[in-house]
């Protein structure tokens, strides 16, 4: 009840509802993901200074942006974020049979539904796996974060190779400036601006913001709404009786694929639509407008989005790129994300989750209405919005310092992302890292110094062996599966 | 393997091993005393050796030429980068005002090849809207600069 109470005084149920509809409004317009809405705003949460009031906004943003990405898959055939890819398939298809409304509620009521599951979930998970992670010390830590992350390369793409590179990289990059410990300054080659390291907002920014404008001009985005009119928002009977298992299934799927740091959404939404697919009596109904495949993926993205938040809030792992702009944001205002936060912070704690539920209610009520305001929103050209993004994001990072040399680190960071999707690196495992390098180094030295040199502690204290164990796991399991792929591929005679 | 991904490894390995020869030079320390040069020198080293990885299973065949861009695709892409660089260079001499005008001005012309009017219109409304917003209402300390 503390939670509600907090969440809903005026002050935060604004800055809640301002969250999700400007999320909704950024997850609309296609090339913008969660992450990228998240840091394109993330500024306007340290404006308001107080951490609840900016943590339930930045949640709002995050599953409005997830709730937006929906509306450009039904309507104009593009994803929104990459969690509605598949909504596309059978999405669009229903917008061009004239039933770009029932695809349109049933997505936003089925998101509500399981957005609501994941949340009740939240509720209870959360409070005894935060109990569990008190145990932890040092080399835990450590073992943790080296699983969280083999869990974001091992899931992020198709190259785990790949993802491990850009996690390495990612660390590196948290390496710039100065130890935490001795204060000697590491890798800044003599310039100031390296002195304090990387910002995360301006690196966030540039890889997901500019680096996607960057990715988007390659080719002229050329769209066409299926349909400008929207009627009958409702399901009737007959929707609800094919959809609602299709709900079900993709709300339970997608909150035990939230739950792993690196699954998220993404795989969430994927893996639901197999599974609906594949228990359809009419499979060959998919594809050709099936409302199962919109009611199940977008379900699950939902339910993913509020589960995500457990490994962030209980061990301080964020999951995936979006949640780890939400992490910074938090460290930011001198809140640390971890087992110790509900100890801490109640307040915080519990204030989230209650807006959460709020949030839900709210983006059902508003957004409803406002699909046709979404779909005007989506005929501004994206030739005058890109310059409109990336001087909000100038405008953001400028702010943070009031200095310009962020602004020209921005860019330069865009760059890079741009160059690193065009060479298929996945951007997800850098950013995480980057996060979470500095704890990563922490652990490791604190580790290191309570055993005196003896790196066997990580290996036999039994909660950090068996995180290595898993690791290892992953590792010789990926390995397995290239030797059998180059097999398959080249049969020995 | 096509060619830009043995660049990219190879770039990638001299990263690591310069990072690695940088971190060492730090201060190493030991495993009872990690120095400042201690978790980056490992971190390189592990990025040289996966890029090594990345690299190794082809390294004696011949790269294909296959191209990075389809043909011209990168031109904007690169137009854009141009343009933000210039924006941000001007930025601190010019002050907001003007140098978000060039901006707009610039990337409707030269990327997007808008109408003139379109530029004219679209470059002096959102300007004018953009300092409203975040110089007026939102108090955002914007740069100033010779003109404002």
């Amino acid at each position: 009840m503390m939670g509600f109470s907090l969440a809903l005084t005026p002050t935060n149920l604004l800055f809640g509802l301002i969250g999700a509809v400007l999320g909704t409004a950024v997850g609309v317009l296609p090339g913008l993901g969660p992450a990228a809405t998240i840091s394109l705003l993330l500024p306007l949460s340290y404006a308001i200074g107080n951490p609840i009031t900016s943590i339930i906004m930045l949640a709002g943003i995050y599953y409005g942006a997830m709730y937006g990405g929906s509306t450009t898959s039904i309507l104009l055939n593009i994803p929104g974020e990459a969690a509605s890819v598949v909504t596309c398939i059978d999405g669009y298809q229903m917008a061009k049979k004239g039933r770009a409304g029932a695809a349109l509620g049933m997505a936003a009521i089925g998101s509500f539904i399981a957005g609501t599951v994941g949340v009740i979930g939240l509720t209870f998970v959360a409070p005894p796996l935060s109990a569990f992670a008190l145990k932890f010390g040092p080399p835990e830590y450590f073992s943790l974060t080296i699983l969280g992350l083999m869990l974001a390369t091992y899931l992020s793409g198709k190259s785990i190779l790949k993802g491990m590179i850009m996690a390495v990289l990612g660390l590196l990059l948290a390496t710039v400036g100065m130890d935490p410990v001795t204060g000697n300054t590491r890798y800044t080659f003599g310039l100031l601006i390296l002195e304090d390291g990387f910002d995360f907002l301006t690196l966030g920014m540039g890889l997901f913001g500019i680096g996607e404008i960057l990715s988007t001009l390659e080719g002229k985005l050329k769209a066409e709404l299926a349909t400008t009119k929207i009627t009958n928002l409702w399901p009737t009977l007959k929707d609800w009786t094919i959809s609602k298992w299709s709900v079900i299934r993709g709300s339970g799927i997608g909150f035990f694929v939230g739950l792993l740091p690196g699954g998220g959404a993404v795989i969430a939404s994927l893996l639901a639509y197999a599974v609906e697919k594949r228990v359809s009596k009419e499979p060959q109904k998919f594809g050709q407008g099936a409302l199962e495949g919109v009611a199940a993926p977008e379900s699950a993205n939902n339910a993913a989005a509020s589960a995500s938040f457990i490994p962030m809030l209980t061990l301080g792992i964020p999951g995936n790129p979006a949640i780890a702009m939400i992490f910074a944001a938090l460290l930011i205002q001198g809140v640390t994300p971890g087992p110790l936060l509900l100890r801490e912070h109640p307040d915080l704690f519990w204030g989230v989750i209650a807006s959460m539920y709020i949030g839900n209610v709210l983006l059902l009520v508003l957004n409803l209405p406002l699909v046709g305001l979404w779909v005007q929103m989506l005929k501004v050209p994206y030739s005058i919005l890109a310059p409109v993004i990336v001087l909000i994001c100038s405008i953001g990072v400028y702010s943070m310092k009031n200095d310009v040399s962020d602004v020209m680190m921005m860019v330069i960071f865009g760059v890079v992302g741009y160059v690193l999707r065009k060479l298929q690196f996945e951007l997800g495992p850098l950013l995480l890292a980057f996060v979470l390098g500095r704890i990563l180094e922490r652990s490791l030295r604190q580790a290191l110094l309570i055993s005196r040199g003896d790196v066997s502690i990580f290996f036999t204290r039994p909660i950090s062996a068996a995180f290595l164990a898993v690791v290892a796991l992953m590792i010789l399991a990926s390995i397995g599966m290239v030797l059998y792929k180059r097999r398959k591929a080249n049969p020995s005679p | 393997m096509r060619r830009w991904e043995r660049w990219t490894a190879a770039f990638l390995i001299f990263l690591g091993v310069g990072a690695a020869a940088l971190a060492f030079r730090m201060g190493f320390g030991g495993l009872r005393h990690p120095g400042p040069g201690f978790f980056p020198f490992w971190l390189s080293a592990i990025l040289a050796f996966l890029s090594f990885i990345y690299l190794f299973p082809n390294l004696g065949s011949h790269g294909s030429a296959g191209s990075l861009w389809q043909k011209g695709a990168w031109v904007r892409p690169s137009l854009a980068a141009i343009v933000m660089f210039g924006y941000t260079a001007l930025m601190g001499e010019l002050g907001f005002f003007s140098s978000t005008f060039l901006l707009f001005l610039s990337w409707l012309t030269f990327i997007e090849r808008e109408k003139w009017k379109t530029i004219g219109l679209v470059s002096l409304l959102g300007t004018f809207c953009f300092y409203l917003v975040f110089g007026v209402f939102l108090k955002v300390p914007l740069p100033m600069g010779i003109l404002f």
